[in-house]
């Protein structure tokens, strides 16, 4: 393993929606031996709302300028969050009349190129790596999971670090702690879960995470693994809302791949926020052994 | 009716263009295989995203602008990385509402979407505190979009009260995030939208 | 020395072969355990190329070395020195042709389902796999029936990852679709495309697969095949509708690109050639066979996505361009007197059956059929044990030569495809080579017949042969000198290269033109089409200085050709100057056709072009791009019907020149009109180049063409469903090409048959055209736009190609007389008269002959008669009967007795 410490960007739902996926992400890093050191004072990424990218990109100059100070690579857990930095990253590493201007606002943007912006799904699997991890378990965790991926872990092409279509590194996590991936769900695995309508065109919304959820209980899943907050909150938090409003019953737990990891890493699963998903997940529980 | 060429406005196309993001719209060349990955597609049948590309390179502004479907674009990036052009359509879209939105700002046009203002409010929240501040969005953008304070706090009631309930019993609508954060440097967030922005 | 190929694919073995045959020794390197490359997985096409495959291993002057690789190249031209796998060789020229390799699938075309294939894969299940036993198409999933089947164009082409064309892939395509349809009529095809990147006869297939076999090809590029509940569920946008719908198939072919060969970037490495920023080999508009360094010849695949009959045409090409460079060091094959053995009234018969690589012990039982041939009277011997061409023909020679064999019967493939082969072998052994008989036990028996039946066949067929060949008698050959010279008609592009190609390998040449001057439609352009910029007149000046300084080259303009008599090797002609009462003789061995297209088709009477003044054709518009440019909106309209054919260059002009309109006046609007692009290979670029200056495409259906009225061009835009008015400054209008005037007189006078007024190639049994320049009459060689309207670079590719195949027999200091007749097959016949009216020699009659009819297994003759034609003893095997029959009745055989050979088939 290369790594030992990271800054950590926990993204605006790491308080609220997603403190389950935030807690499991430190819990996960420090068994792993990794070092997470949040940015000081980050600010919001900019998410899907803020479409002009040139503010997008001045918004997480900051956070990598304060990264960089502390000459450290971000991880970040949050799907959007890591397609904003890196993008910004690359933005500003290809382009020094934006660096200049960026100064030339205030210097606390003042950011050099000198980082790497990850994902925690990159990180572990990538970085490092199956046999770190693999020594490390303790737990077999014998579930049956479709494994979602949502939007910008494979796509765009340029900030994706896995397959567009039908990206794996979930996957090989998931078999590696001993669950099973259920078949005939690969191309639900990428298509986006209808969280950025939430707001404007709920019923849209709804429909999209609806399929997803219907997908993965048809395939017969445990439960849908996730590695991002806004899947979260579209697929978990309001799954009774959607079973509410089309009249339906799902019940599918929805987990984040970094409480699955924990679990099998031996961690206490309310250390990983398990106690907070909005479905139930003790029948995941009892499958841990 | 048949499209009078004569009476559009082929700069369009070049606006689009000159937008960050916008670029690469000339490049298309209609192969349909934005509009057939588009999830949304099969949720609202009159999407097109391809349909979108072409009225803009023809010129067709008004209709483009006005056109309610572009608010309905979740910005996955299906069609980015599947288009065999490098076209970009999600940040073309995007190039195109950030138009659409000037344009309404300067009185020419009413945009059948709430999805600027909540943008709009989104942004506020930045400004304000540096983070997403999930009430403070709330309070500011339901009303604005029912169009009442009252109206929108209903709306809001009724959207929200469930939900809410469940995350508070979860624990994940606790104390901390019923406050709004303060990032300490709100002030450089300001100047970020001062500067960098469009307005 | 020699000369070095590196690639054994259908480019490396042609060039390969051209250069063997005309005496230079050729080291063929091929880094896999056999030759053949990519055709070899091809349905159609696998046995077309095994004669060849078999010439390269018999050849006397190839160096076969198979399983190696170049490891390092040093030296230059003239003096190159190479290292292949450890082995050193001294050559004087390279000619590279590693070809392609299929691009990496999208993972969404299927996610993973077995029953989504590409079509590399799909041609070999189309050959045998899983085609089961029952003789059904299935799927590789669950063996069921296929009942839908979809096709999936441009997957890896124009697209990021391959910003081109693969430009074969439209017509294989169309080709697969076909052979399905053709097999199992009732599966349903659908093909999902952009635009039909297809030309002449493959355009007819497109018609016909949509005409005739209802196939449906619609308009989407689709980007994903979702498996769900056993099927594959495929979105497309139905656009007149408006909508988007969904069907399910039960099995998708993915029709891949074609991307260069993997191998390619190590073999530029060592060699030091320059690659495109497409990863082919780079070459240019101009030189298309040349490589950045001297002495480095490229072709096929390697410089560029193109079918097999490019790929050839390039191959021998590069051949020829290789030759010049060396010396001729080996004899020529074939060239030494035969003195065959004695046979008299011996009758000592050898069967020989061959198997075909397992084709035909699949379904024949053959130790059956060689214990029954074995009883035969005369027959004293049976071999079944080969397996292949080359074994077999290695057992025949040694059959002749150990058992005394006095008439061969082979058994095997079709004898259109090895029989030259088989008649070597025999003539090499001391055999005379008309004491054989071949059997087709491969496409009439094992491939029609189900496994009981075959066997019974095989065994009637070889019956059959064996009684035949008693009759076959010893024909003697003869031998005549051939003329060193060539004569080439028309003076364009094409014909002054060919010129050049076979006077710098040391022949004199007869160039003639109609015209005042050379150059022809060339003559007409300005700058071409392509980022080169060079103009026409720049390069035609190269091109006519160098004909008219070279010695050996003869120039006769405002001629016309009024007869010719004799065969390949020995030709007679008379030509005639314009305004002249005396004729001139040529004498010549070879004859190379380049009577190029005629581009001065007048649109009269459309879109108002003749009465309006702003309405113009492409090749005005492209002179008045050279000018200054005042029209603000411009409309171009391709396809405008017509006499004549679409061009091969018909979109790249018209894109080249809206583009080149929009970059003069980038604030004009520029339209064009158009049905499909088709922008093939590399100038793909230039479309988007096109549509990235701001050039509006509108796509209008063949039945509802655009207007021009009042000023106003209408056009319903099928993609954007509407109609669409334009107020244009100025309309051009790209009309089709005609052939050349010539062309009709001059098919009749060298009895080759044209196709929409250009000349045909030689007709061949697999689809791909393996001999692009040969035609029907030995010795007369086609190239450029007289074949199809081509652009420069394929013209140049191909004017060599003809001067390599005319070289090639010009070698030769003698060549044999062929004694072939026609026979016709009475039952097929159906009296057209066409072969009647063809016949140079007037040996055919047609005669009223009763039909035999058969009831219960009796042949009785009953009043009714046909019309049927009587091939008579003055036949000199010309062979054009054969190729205008409509019924494909007659062929040419190598037969004296026909009235025998007649009998004896009637009595089967
Ligand atoms: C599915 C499919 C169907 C097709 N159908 C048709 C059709 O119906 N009609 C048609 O006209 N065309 C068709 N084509 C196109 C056709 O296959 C090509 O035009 C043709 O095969 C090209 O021949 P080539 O010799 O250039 O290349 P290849 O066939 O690729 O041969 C190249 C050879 O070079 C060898 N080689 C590579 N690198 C090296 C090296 N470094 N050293 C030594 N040897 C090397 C390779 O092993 C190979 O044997 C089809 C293509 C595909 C993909
Ligand atoms: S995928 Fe790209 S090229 Fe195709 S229609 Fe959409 S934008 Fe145009
Ligand atoms: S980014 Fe928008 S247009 Fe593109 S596929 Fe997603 S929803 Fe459709
Ligand atoms: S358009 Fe070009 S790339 Fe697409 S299928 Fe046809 S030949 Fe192949
Ligand atoms: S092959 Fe014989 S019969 Fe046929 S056209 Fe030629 S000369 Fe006549």
């Amino acid at each position: 393993m290369s790594i030992n410490k990271l800054a950590y960007y926990p993204g605006c739902p790491s308080d609220g929606t997603a403190v389950d996926q935030d807690m499991s992400t430190k819990a996960v890093f420090e068994k792993l031996g990794v070092e997470l050191v949040e940015v000081e004072d980050w600010n919001c990424c900019g998410a899907a709302e803020v479409e002009d990218p040139k503010v997008v990109y001045a918004l997480n100059a900051r956070n990598l300028a304060i990264a960089e100070k502390e000459d450290l690579d971000i991880v970040t857990p949050c799907s959007i969050c890591y397609y904003n930095l890196e993008r910004s990253n690359k933005a500003l590493k290809a382009d020094e009349a934006l660096c200049t201007k960026l100064k030339g606002i205030d210097s606390s943007l003042d950011y050099g190129g000198k980082i790497k912006t990850k994902h925690v799904l990159d990180v572990f699997v990538n970085d490092i790596g199956m046999d770190e991890i693999s020594s490390k378990l303790e737990k077999k965790v014998n579930v049956k999971v479709a494994p979602y991926y949502g939007c910008y872990i494979g796509r765009p092409p340029e900030t994706a670090f896995d397959d567009p279509d039908n990206p794996v590194l979930m996957d090989k996590l998931i078999e590696l702690i001993g669950g099973e991936i259920v078949p005939n769900f690969n191309y639900m695995k990428t298509v986006c879960c209808g969280g950025p309508l939430m707001m404007t065109r709920g019923d849209i919304a709804f429909d999209m995470a609806r399929k997803i959820l219907d997908v993965a209980k048809n395939a017969g899943a445990d439960c849908i693994s996730l590695a991002c907050p806004l899947c979260g909150m579209m697929l978990d938090g309001k799954q009774a809302d959607i079973e509410k409003a089309l009249g339906i019953t799902i019940g599918m737990p929805v987990v984040y791949i970094t409480q699955l990891l924990g679990l099998a890493l031996g961690i206490e699963p309310n250390k990983l926020g398990l106690n907070k998903n909005a479905v139930d997940t003790k029948e995941i529980l009892g499958k841990v052994v | 009716m048949p499209i009078k060429t004569w009476e559009l406005d082929p700069n369009f196309k070049n606006e689009i263009m000159g937008e960050a993001g916008g670029e690469r719209l000339a490049s298309c060349f209609q192969c349909s295989t934005c509009t057939l990955g588009c999830p949304i597609t099969e949720i609202v049948p009159s999407y097109n995203p391809r349909k979108i590309i072409q009225m803009s390179l023809l010129g067709m502004r008004k209709e483009v602008l006005s056109n309610p479907d572009l608010w309905v674009c979740l910005i996955c990036q299906t069609c980015t990385a599947r288009c065999p052009q490098d076209v970009r359509i999600a940040d073309v879209l995007s190039a195109i509402r950030r138009i659409a939105e000037r344009e309404e700002e300067a009185g020419n046009l009413k945009i059948d979407s709430p999805r600027p203002l909540f943008d709009k409010a989104f942004q506020h929240q930045l400004e304000k505190y540096g983070r997403l501040y999930d009430i403070g969005l709330a309070k500011e953008y339901y009303p604005k979009k029912e169009g009442s304070f009252i109206k929108g706090m209903k709306a809001m009631m009724k959207d929200y009260k469930d939900f809410g309930m469940r995350m508070f019993k979860k624990g994940k609508m606790g104390p901390k995030a019923m406050l709004a954060p303060k990032v300490k440097g709100r002030a450089v967030i300001k100047k970020i939208f001062k500067e960098m922005g469009e307005e | 020395m020699g000369i070095a190929v590196i690639g054994g694919g259908v480019a490396g073995i042609t060039a390969a072969l051209d250069l063997a045959d005309s005496g230079y020794k050729v080291h063929l390197i091929e880094k896999n355990a056999e030759l053949g490359g990519k055709m070899e997985e091809l349905a159609e096409c696998q046995m077309g190329l095994s004669p060849y495959i078999a010439k390269v291993e018999n050849h006397p002057n190839i160096n076969l070395m198979l399983s190696s690789e170049l490891e390092r190249l040093s030296g230059t031209a003239g003096d190159f020195k190479l290292s292949v796998s450890g082995n050193e060789v001294g050559v004087e020229s390279v000619v590279l042709a590693p070809g392609y390799d299929i691009p990496e699938v999208a993972k969404s075309y299927g996610y993973g389902s077995p029953d989504v294939v590409v079509s590399l894969d799909f041609e070999g299940m189309l050959k045998a796999a899983t085609v089961s036993e029952t003789g059904e198409l299935v799927r590789p999933s669950d063996g069921k029936r296929v009942k839908k089947l979809g096709f999936i164009k441009c997957v890896g082409s124009r697209c990021q990852e391959n910003e081109i064309c693969s430009t074969a892939c439209c017509a294989y395509t169309a080709k697969e679709a076909w052979e399905v349809k053709e097999r199992f009529p009732d599966i349903e095809i659908y093909i999902f495309y952009m635009d039909i990147r297809v030309f002449g006869k493959d355009e007819e297939l497109v018609a016909e697969l949509k005409d005739k076999y209802g196939v449906k090809y619609i308009r989407s590029r689709v980007p994903e095949v979702i498996p769900e509940e056993g099927a594959l569920t495929v979105k497309f946008e139905n656009l007149e509708k408006g909508t988007i719908e969904k069907l399910d198939l039960d099995m998708v072919v993915l029709a891949v690109g074609l991307l260069p060969s993997k191998t390619l970037s190590k073999l530029a490495e060592i060699t030091g050639v320059k690659t495109d920023k497409y990863g082919y080999i780079e070459t240019s508009l101009t030189s298309p066979l040349e490589t950045s360094v001297p002495g480095i010849l490229a072709c096929g695949t390697a410089t560029a996505p193109m079918k097999v009959r490019e790929s050839v045409a390039q191959a021998s090409g590069a051949a020829l361009k290789a030759a010049g460079l060396s010396q001729r060091t080996e004899p020529i094959p074939g060239q030494e007197e035969h003195k065959y053995i004695e046979v008299g009234d011996e009758l000592k018969t050898g069967v020989f059956i061959c198997g075909c690589e397992g084709e035909i012990a699949n379904s024949i039982d053959i130790p059956a059929v060689v214990e029954r041939v074995s009883e035969l009277k005369d027959v004293v011997y049976v071999n079944s044990e080969t397996n292949t061409l080359q074994e077999a023909m290695d057992a025949i020679e040694s059959g002749i030569v150990d058992q005394g064999l006095t008439r061969i019967v082979f058994a095997g493939q079709s004898p259109r495809e090895c029989e030259d082969i088989v008649r070597d072998a025999c003539a090499g052994a001391g055999l005379n080579p008309y004491l054989l008989e071949m059997v087709n036990l491969r496409e009439q028996c094992a491939w029609v017949q189900g496994p009981k039946d075959a066997t019974e066949a095989a065994v009637d067929m070889l019956k059959m042969a064996v009684e035949r060949a008693k009759y076959l008698e010893e024909i003697p050959v003869e031998r005549y000198p051939v003329i060193p010279k060539a004569l080439v008609i028309g003076g364009g592009i094409s014909g002054m290269n060919a010129a050049l190609g076979i006077a710098d390998a040391g022949y004199e040449v007869h160039l003639v033109d109609k015209g005042a001057e050379l150059g022809g439609g060339l003559r007409e352009s300005t700058e071409l089409p392509g980022p080169g910029g060079e103009q026409a007149a720049d390069v035609l000046k190269e091109l006519v200085d160098k004909v008219t300084a070279n010695e050996r080259i003869n120039v006769y303009t405002k001629v016309k050709e009024e007869k010719v008599v004799g065969r390949a090797g020995s030709f007679k002609a008379k030509i005639v100057a314009e305004g002249s009462a005396e004729d001139v003789e040529i004498e010549f061995g070879a004859c190379v056709i380049a009577t190029g297209a005629r581009r001065d088709f007048v649109p009269e009477g459309y879109f108002g072009y003749g009465k309006e003044k702003n309405v113009t054709t492409v090749s005005e518009f492209v002179k008045m791009l050279a000018g200054k440019l005042d029209a603000n909106t411009i409309a171009l309209i391709q396809d405008v019907p017509g006499e004549g054919v679409t061009a091969r260059y018909s979109s790249i002009e018209v894109v080249d020149s809206a583009l080149k309109a929009k970059e003069k006046n980038p604030d004009a609007n520029v339209f064009v009109l158009y049905q499909d692009i088709k922008t093939y290979g590399k100038w793909e670029v230039l479309y988007k180049d096109a549509r990235e200056k701001g050039v509006i495409f509108l796509r209008y259906d063949k039945e509802k063409p655009p207007k021009y009225e009042d000023g106003i061009v209408s056009v319903y835009d099928v993609i954007f469903n509407d109609e669409i008015q334009i107020k244009p400054d100025l309309v051009v209008l790209s009309t089709p090409a005609m052939p050349a005037e010539a062309n009709e007189r001059l098919s009749e006078m060298f009895r080759i048959p044209l196709k929409n007024g250009f000349f045909m190639e030689k007709p061949e049994r697999p689809k791909m055209v393996l001999t692009p320049v040969d035609t029907v009459n030995e010795g007369v060689f086609i190239c450029g736009s007289a074949v199809y309207p081509a652009m420069i670079d394929e013209c140049l590719a191909m004017s060599s190609a003809a001067a390599s195949r005319a070289c090639v027999l010009l070698a030769k200091d003698f060549l044999e007389t062929p004694a072939m007749t026609s026979v016709v097959d009475e039952e097929i016949c159906v009296g057209c008269g066409v072969c009647e009216a063809i016949c140079p020699v007037e040996a055919i009659e047609l005669t009223e002959e009763p039909v035999p009819v058969v009831t219960f297994g009796v042949t009785t003759v009953v009043g009714r008669t046909k019309k049927v034609a009587k091939v008579g003893d003055g036949c000199i095997g010309c062979g054009s009967c054969a190729s205008y029959c409509p019924s494909s009745a007659m062929s040419l055989k190598y037969f004296r007795d026909k009235q025998v050979y007649a009998q004896l088939d009637y009595a089967v």
